[in-house]
């Protein structure tokens, strides 16, 4: 997002968060609200989620650090979450995962330069059944093979 | 023989989580009549009488939880309905939240009424998008029904529920994390006592209770306590349990079975065996957490007593691993996950983990020494005393491993394994 274009994206913040002040409980909600508007939570949307929630903006950092979908820095179009569990590590997901990061030419943990794509490995998600597997963001997608996650990601490159 | 299907019998129905489907075949008849009809004491009796444990893991009784809260004067009450689900190896909330959410939003509703609650939450994991948005859906469906908000089904009872999403931790599963984290905090646990029957969320007495238990309420009250008691077998046990294959499996999937199938049913009655014509060299009965066992152990069954074998239930995602595994590399995997997941909290648990994952690592990549398995152990005992489940459950999967496994530790350790990790 550009500079200029964070004022208007603040309104429309505001515009969600208002609603959640009888909820003091909401800052998880308030922080995806940010995130859903911003692709991560910048200090503008911290100072406005603590003013209009009524908490210290420490509080409110301290939220965001703690859970792993929150991101305080900007990031990719598309996190990349793959499962490093049990399940997935059977089924062959370190096959997959050298075949994203030799197709995108980054790590684990990284993002490529022109902030299409990063690369996540996570915790698992609850897809086991589609073992080995991993999240566009939050669209799932199973029975993960080098050559499946290639043109996945040739397609998800095409829309991004 | 067929699944026994009470908690997932509306998955394969068309349109299943619309609420015209779910009433067309008798849905909120069990909660309406409740709420008209019966009184909280009835309920709980009723769900007492069922034998109903909580099926996130710990099979604590659920009404003798409800009686709990009820018992306590302080008010407002509060029901919480615990989807988080991230038990590796374990996926069959999701179906429930994604195909069925009016199943188990009925059950809350059930329990609300029981223990004169008027306001309930339900927390879902923030990775389970496509399951947060049918649950909004199926609430909203609610309120304009007059099943949720002021006077529901006619009457003047109270009650609203409240959707919040989590964000990437498997420690706001643990019940008083994710009352941390629906009061807007970091997801740190709590201590107890006091529990969550007395102090929950927002320090109010709560019914905390897994997706998969609120879904067998209904039921129960439809068909009676003993009707609920004859699905299962084994001792001690009641009602159905949604069992979850994957790994080395055939046939991945949701498995609804008598509470106390053997593990044997499970995987090869079930599950159709072994993939790839491979075979069986050990399966982990219960998500990461529980610590696997050997083919020898096939016919034990899955349900709470299985913790006479150094292993739990846990969650019922049960994880075939072929005779191509590496044991010691999935255990590994194991406390990668802990290590990640653990909150920092504790010192056990957060200077635990880390050094089972380095031990293992250095074990695996050749350059281990028999001192390292002691080592193992005696990490193990000192992250016995964490302060939460998390911590005094990680160190399980690794020591189990090692205790039915020591051979396969000792060959990498003696070089005669290929390094890996
Ligand atoms: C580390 C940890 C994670 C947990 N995760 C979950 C979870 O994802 N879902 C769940 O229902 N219970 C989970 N539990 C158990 C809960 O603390 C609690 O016992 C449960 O929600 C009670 O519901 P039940 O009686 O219906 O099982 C977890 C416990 C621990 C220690
Ligand atoms: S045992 Fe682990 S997860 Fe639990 S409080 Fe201690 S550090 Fe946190
Ligand atoms: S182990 Fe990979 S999604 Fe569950």
């Amino acid at each position: 997002m550009s500079e200029t274009a964070i004022p208007a994206a603040v309104d429309d913040l505001r515009a969600r968060v208002q609603p959640l002040r009888e909820d003091p409980g909401s800052v998880l909600e308030a922080l995806h609200a940010a995130q859903d508007v911003f692709g991560y939570v910048p200090p503008e949307a911290v100072e406005l989620i603590a003013e209009e929630l009524g908490y210290p903006e420490a509080h409110v950092y301290g939220v965001v650090t703690f859970y792993t979908m929150f991101y305080a820095e900007p990031q990719a179009t598309h996190i990349l979450r793959v499962c490093r569990d049990l399940s997935c590590h059977v089924k062959g997901v370190r096959g997959v995962v050298a075949a994203i990061e030799k197709k995108l030419g980054i790590h684990a943990g990284q993002s490529t330069a022109d902030g299409r794509f990063k690369l996540e490995l996570v915790s698992c998600l609850g897809q086991c059944d589609l073992q080995p597997a991993m999240l566009d963001n939050l669209a799932p997608h199973g029975h993960l093979t080098p050559e499946r996650v290639e043109k996945l990601i040739d397609e998800l490159g095409d829309e991004a | 023989m067929p699944e026994v299907l009470v908690v997932n019998r509306n998955l394969q129905k068309e349109n299943s989580w619309l609420l015209d489907t779910y009433r067309r075949d008798g849905g909120y008849a069990q909660a309406e009549r409740a709420v008209r009809e019966s009184t909280p004491e009835e309920v709980i009796e009723t769900v007492t009488a069922a034998d109903l444990k909580g099926r996130g893991g710990a099979f604590f009784p659920t009404g003798m939880k409800w009686k709990f809260v009820r018992a306590d004067s302080n008010t407002p009450r509060y029901v919480v309905a615990n989807g988080d689900e991230s038990e590796p190896g374990t996926y069959c909330n999701r179906f429930l939240l994604e195909k069925d959410p009016h199943g188990f939003i009925e059950g809350m509703i059930i329990a609300a009424f029981a223990i004169d609650a008027h306001t309930g939450y339900i927390y879902i994991r923030g990775e389970y998008g496509f399951a947060a948005e049918r649950v909004r859906e199926a609430l909203h469906e609610c309120y304009v029904a007059g099943i949720l908000g002021e006077g529901i089904f006619g009457t003047d009872y109270k009650l609203d529920i409240i959707l919040r999403r989590g964000a990437g931790a498997y420690i706001c599963g643990e019940e008083t994390a994710l009352f941390n984290s629906l009061e807007g905090k970091r997801g740190n646990p709590r201590f107890k006592p006091p529990f969550p029957t007395n102090s929950g969320v927002w320090s109010k007495p709560t019914a905390i209770n897994n997706i998969e238990t609120f879904a067998c309420v209904a039921p129960i009250l439809e068909h009676g306590a003993e009707w609920f008691k004859g699905l299962a077998v084994g001792k001690g046990n009641a009602g159905t349990k949604v069992y979850c294959l994957s790994g080395n499996v055939q046939k991945t999937g949701l498995f609804e079975l008598p509470l106390g199938t053997t593990a044997r049913e499970l995987i090869f009655d079930y599950g159709g065996g072994v993939a790839d014509g491979r075979t069986l060299k050990a399966f982990k009965p219960g998500g990461a957490s529980a610590a696997v066992l050997t083919p020898d152990l096939l016919d034990v069954r899955l349900d709470p007593s299985i913790i006479q074998h150094e292993t739990i239930m846990g969650t019922g995602g049960c994880i075939v691993l072929d005779d191509t595994v590496s044991i010691v590399e999935s255990a590994y995997r194991d406390a990668l996950f802990f290590e990640e997941e653990s909150c920092g909290f504790c010192i056990p648990c957060r200077q635990g983990t880390p050094n089972l994952v380095q031990i293992l690592e250095r074990i695996l990549q050749g350059e281990g020494s028999m001192a390292d398995l002691d080592l193992l152990e005696s990490i193990g005992e000192s992250m016995a005393s964490s302060f939460c489940g998390l911590g005094q459950f990680a160190y399980r999967p690794v020591v189990g491993a090692l205790h039915r496994f020591r051979d396969e530790f000792e060959g990498y350790i003696r070089g005669e394994l290929p390094v890996s990790a």
